[in-house]
């Protein structure tokens, strides 16, 4: 039995926005932890700090999440396909970069992030038939 | 301070790292290559579906290459810049097509190998932007 191709598709973006809001939760907590890491002393409490982090916990969550809608993802498609439509991830990392992280996203990520659009466009195409 | 000079050392670590990233993608498929057939129709599923994959080896050889990978990345960017680390990085976009096809069994296509030629210019793109465009912003 041959599984829909969209709802493949639709399982990998599920994983990508999981993967994205681990990044999010990761980079904001650790934003707002201080990275001077120069001493054994400092590495021991910056993992503490992060153990210690609301932040982090649900960002493992998500990671869990994630994983385990990729693994229900690769049981219904092609290694070689979902891997690289997993690259969709590097698209919800330029929006929420751009509208949630407030930073600057500049002229080639744009472009970059289009040509990754199109290559999925492609292979969705080439493995719907 | 921006490191941008690759030695052969850290060229090393970068296709090893690659190889490995495509070996935990493999054992990820073969993990669940005995669960093609699983049609999940409630939440109750879901945890029938881990439970079955969490039995396979594969699962935890992948978890363990996965880690390694973390590992091995950190080392490199901390020697690297990222916008010179993810091309080199992005080796794995071709690695793993080669691994479907030759382990795999699986069909790769002219029209696949183009889409995934887009994917691979992207990501460079994307990643030798990293310092062009957003440094001076900070």
């Amino acid at each position: 039995m041959k599984t829909n191709i969209f709802f493949v598709v639709f399982l990998i973006a599920l994983t990508g926005i999981f993967d994205t809001i681990n990044q999010l939760l990761l980079k904001t907590s650790i934003n707002a932890i201080e990275t001077d890491i120069n001493s054994l002393k400092k590495v021991a409490s910056f993992i503490m700090k992060l153990l210690s982090n609301t932040r982090v916990w649900l960002g493992f969550f998500f990671c869990c999440l994630s994983l385990v809608v990729w693994l229900l993802a690769l049981s219904k498609a092609d290694l070689n396909f979902a891997f690289s439509a997993d690259s969709m991830h590097y698209i919800f990392i330029a929006i929420a970069s751009r509208f949630i992280l407030k930073e600057k996203v500049g002229f080639w990520r744009w472009i970059g992030t289009i040509s990754i659009v199109i290559g999925i466009i492609l292979i969705t195409y080439s493995n719907s038939g | 301070m921006l490191n941008r000079k690759v030695t052969l050392k850290i060229l090393l670590f970068l296709i090893f790292t690659d190889i490995l990233e495509t070996f935990a993608q493999y054992c990820f498929k073969k993990t669940v290559i005995p669960q093609s057939d699983f049609i999940i129709q409630n939440f109750s599923d879901v945890f029938l579906f881990i439970k079955s994959v969490s039995l396979s080896p594969y699962l935890w050889v992948a978890f363990l290459s996965v880690f390694a990978v973390f590992v091995l990345w950190s080392t490199i960017l901390s020697k690297i810049d990222l916008s010179v680390a993810v091309p080199i990085a992005s080796f794995s976009y071709i690695l793993v097509p080669l691994v479907s096809i030759f382990f795999l069994h699986e069909e790769v296509t002219f029209l696949d190998w183009t889409g995934i030629t887009f994917i691979l210019l992207g990501v460079i793109f994307v990643s030798m932007s990293s310092h062009k465009d957003e440094a001076p912003a900070k």
